[in-house]
């Protein structure tokens, strides 16, 4: 067996420290999600007129001291906003409807402005429907690696396999958790690449070894 | 004449790079129309509907007899046949307060997200709010999306009850499955044409229970009809596909006195009827309306079945539900920030296309050249193979593109290699790079043929966009980029 070299050796550390650590913050703090997946609050307003979204967003920043905000067009005409935020107090409704009324000259009311609960969406929920086509991938994958790389030894190829596609995964969320990114409508995107270039990595290393391993039979021979 | 040839080639590159990133304007009425085909977006691009479904806090009035027993017809008397009869009214919320807890807003929203995917929604979002009930859905929006919407909110209550003492005889915890069919009906007293079946699949004990149902309530006295039915499977909500042949349960006028059943949905009376003989097969087929040769009202026909098979085939939702926002909710990522996305990519290919032609010289521009001509018919192709275009999509773009710059670099190292770089060269190196690349990439070829056939949007449109960039990498790059070294090797 190869022994591991001091840069194999810190990377393998490095990679164990950002997994244990994003262990540690996911039982405790939990994960960051993106205020489209937690409980927010929502309010909708008809401003009669189409609007860009950086004016209201320019309102917004104003409203809630620069916290996120999603700002949404309604309907076919785009003449009514939807505004999500965090959380939505009487007094940001109000001062948000007057800031309304004096850029775009309506004449809304806070009273008869209803604030929406918007319930979170849960982790298991956003993953849900991915589990069965990366089962499915996975399998396949593993069966064509488990012959083609027979040579190397099956089970040595499934597990290699099974286990680097699982710490790359584990290490995308651990610097997530680390570093506080959200989880988001990016989240499961970047989850595929990770996915899609550890499959290339392995390869490329299977490919690699599959030849040294046939140089030497022929040097035997 | 090497040099003109090159030339031609750059300039096909630079028109087609044009048509893929500005487009082609041409005017139509007094205005200028982009005649190149748009993108198709996904839900999280382009928006969706969001519906709302808030529990139902409506009373209903019952009238009962003296006895407690719920009077049937009861809309058609007065106040004053109430009276008189001794009925009493009362007001009874439709939810009643022991069925509003978690554990049924949970289960009714499990219905709605089995409903959505036997519906065939390829995308949606469903939130539980845990402390009212309250249900919100987003779906894409299309042609089908108020249909969709029609059928998750129902309750889906079914019941076979006794027509006259309306004792429940069977309810939705008897069903197996349900499934539309249709099949030509040659009968000797209706006419020709299809009729389209709901087939209602009983569980061990349904089966049980409408066998004896079936004996229980066989006619009397029946018309001499001869009923014989080729029943075939159109589109079924399980995994049964066998054609097969069933005696079928037809609403017919009887002479005599008997008993009866009635089938109820959502308490609304679907049909009146008993048994021409006993069911033993443990399914019970209903025809949608009558024997048509039209297809439209044959469509509309499926279409009733279909909703009727999803509603009762994922069970009875115990919340009674009410929609109370139905609107379409253009995406939060507006075009500007696409095309900031769009500005970026570009952005990184050029510097890596630059660092490729600082590297190999003019074999590396000659591969620069040939790589931006990919990524322009690339763009122009997902958009007229109809792909749909996501956020997963977006990243498979930037996947494809740089799989594609993997195959250049990888190329480029073995031509650089060479002392003399010849046509055979060429051709040599190609195809090593070939082998090497695509045998490397056979894992990701397997991942992205599997996505291809996931019905969920996000995953099928990765799926399609990376499939479309493999297969035009291997065309492309045997053809373009063979033809540009082969030129500029060329004496």
């Amino acid at each position: 067996m190869k022994k591991m070299t001091k840069k194999q050796k810190i990377i393998i550390a490095i990679i164990a420290l950002i997994i244990i650590a994003g262990i540690i913050i996911t039982a405790t703090i939990g994960l960051n999600f993106d205020l489209r997946y937690q409980d927010s609050k929502k309010i909708e307003l008809y401003l009669e007129q189409d609007f860009e979204i950086s004016d209201i967003k320019a309102i917004t920043d104003e409203v809630f001291s620069n916290e996120p905000v999603i700002i949404q067009k309604v309907e076919v005409y785009e003449d009514t906003v939807s505004i999500t935020a965090k959380d939505i107090t009487d007094g940001q409704k109000a001062d948000l409807i007057n800031k309304i009324n004096e850029k775009y000259g309506t004449e809304l009311s806070a009273d008869s402005t209803t604030i929406e609960n918007i319930p979170h969406t849960r982790g298991r929920d956003i993953i849900k429907p991915y589990i069965a086509p990366f089962c499915i991938a996975t399998l396949i994958i593993l069966v064509y690696m488990a012959i083609r790389y027979s040579k190397l030894g099956i089970v040595k190829t499934i597990l290699k396999v099974v286990i680097i596609s699982v710490v790359a995964q584990a290490t995308l969320l651990g610097v997530m958790a680390i570093t506080r990114i959200p989880i988001g409508r990016l989240t499961i995107p970047m989850v595929i690449v990770i996915y899609m270039l550890t499959l290339v990595g392995l390869t490329s290393n299977f490919e690699k070894k599959l030849k040294e391993n046939n140089k030497e039979e022929e040097a035997g021979n | 004449m090497k040099k003109i040839k090159l030339l031609t080639m750059t300039l096909a590159i630079i028109l087609v790079t044009a048509v893929a990133f500005f487009g082609v304007y041409i005017p139509v009425q007094n205005r200028m129309e982009d005649k190149v085909e748009g993108y198709s977006y996904a839900m999280d691009l382009k928006g969706g509907r969001n519906i709302r479904l808030i529990v139902d806090t409506s009373n209903k009035t019952e009238v009962k007899d003296s006895e407690g027993n719920e009077v049937e017809d009861a809309d058609n008397l007065t106040d004053e046949e109430i009276t008189q009869n001794g009925y009493t009214k009362e007001e009874v919320p439709t939810n009643s307060q022991d069925v509003l807890t978690y554990d049924n807003y949970k289960k009714s929203k499990d219905i709605i997200e089995k409903r959505l995917s036997k519906l065939g929604v390829d995308n949606y979002i469903v939130k539980l709010d845990d402390k009212t009930g309250d249900i919100l859905i987003e779906i894409p929006e299309n042609d089908n999306t108020d249909s969709v919407i029609s059928n998750i909110g129902t309750t889906g209550k079914f019941e076979i009850v006794d027509s006259k003492t309306k004792e429940v005889l069977m309810d939705n915890n008897d069903i197996k499955s349900a499934r539309v069919m249709y099949g030509s009906n040659n009968t000797s007293t209706t006419s020709a044409g299809t009729t389209v079946y709901l087939e209602i699949e009983f569980n061990k004990d349904g089966a049980q229970k409408l066998e004896n149902i079936s004996n229980d309530y066989k006619k009397q006295n029946t018309t001499n009809e001869t009923n014989t039915t080729n029943v075939t499977n159109e589109t079924n909500t399980t995994e049964n596909t066998n054609t097969t042949n069933e005696t079928n349960t037809d609403s017919t006028e009887s002479t005599e006195e008997q008993k009866e059943i009635t089938m109820l949905i959502d308490d609304e009376e679907i049909m009146t009827t008993s048994f021409d003989e006993t069911l033993e097969t443990g399914k019970l087929q209903l025809s949608i309306g009558s024997a048509t040769t039209d297809q439209k009202t044959l469509q509309n026909y499926i279409n009733q079945a279909s909703s009727m098979a999803v509603v009762l085939d994922n069970g009875n939702m115990p919340v009674a539900y009410t929609v109370d926002e139905n609107k379409y909710i253009i995406s939060d990522i507006t075009q500007n920030e696409l095309n900031i996305v769009l500005y970026v990519m570009v952005g990184l290919v050029a510097i890596a296309l630059i660092v490729l032609i600082i590297r190999y010289k003019t074999n590396g521009l000659a591969l620069a050249i040939s790589y931006v001509g990919l990524a322009s018919i690339f763009l122009l192709l997902i958009r007229y193979a109809n792909v749909v275009l996501s956020i997963e999509g977006i990243f498979g773009i930037a996947m494809v593109l740089i799989l594609n710059y993997i195959f250049s670099n990888k190329l480029l190292v073995k031509l650089k290699k060479e002392k003399d770089v010849g046509k055979e060269t060429v051709n040599k190196q190609l195809k090593e790079t070939y082998k090497e690349f695509f045998i490397r990439i056979i894992p990701i070829c397997i991942a992205v043929i599997t996505f291809c056939f996931i019905t969920w949007e996000p995953i099928s449109s990765f799926g399609m966009i990376m499939f479309w960039g493999i297969a035009l990498i291997a065309v492309y790059n045997s053809i373009v980029t063979n033809l540009f070294l082969k030129i500029k090797a060329g004496k």
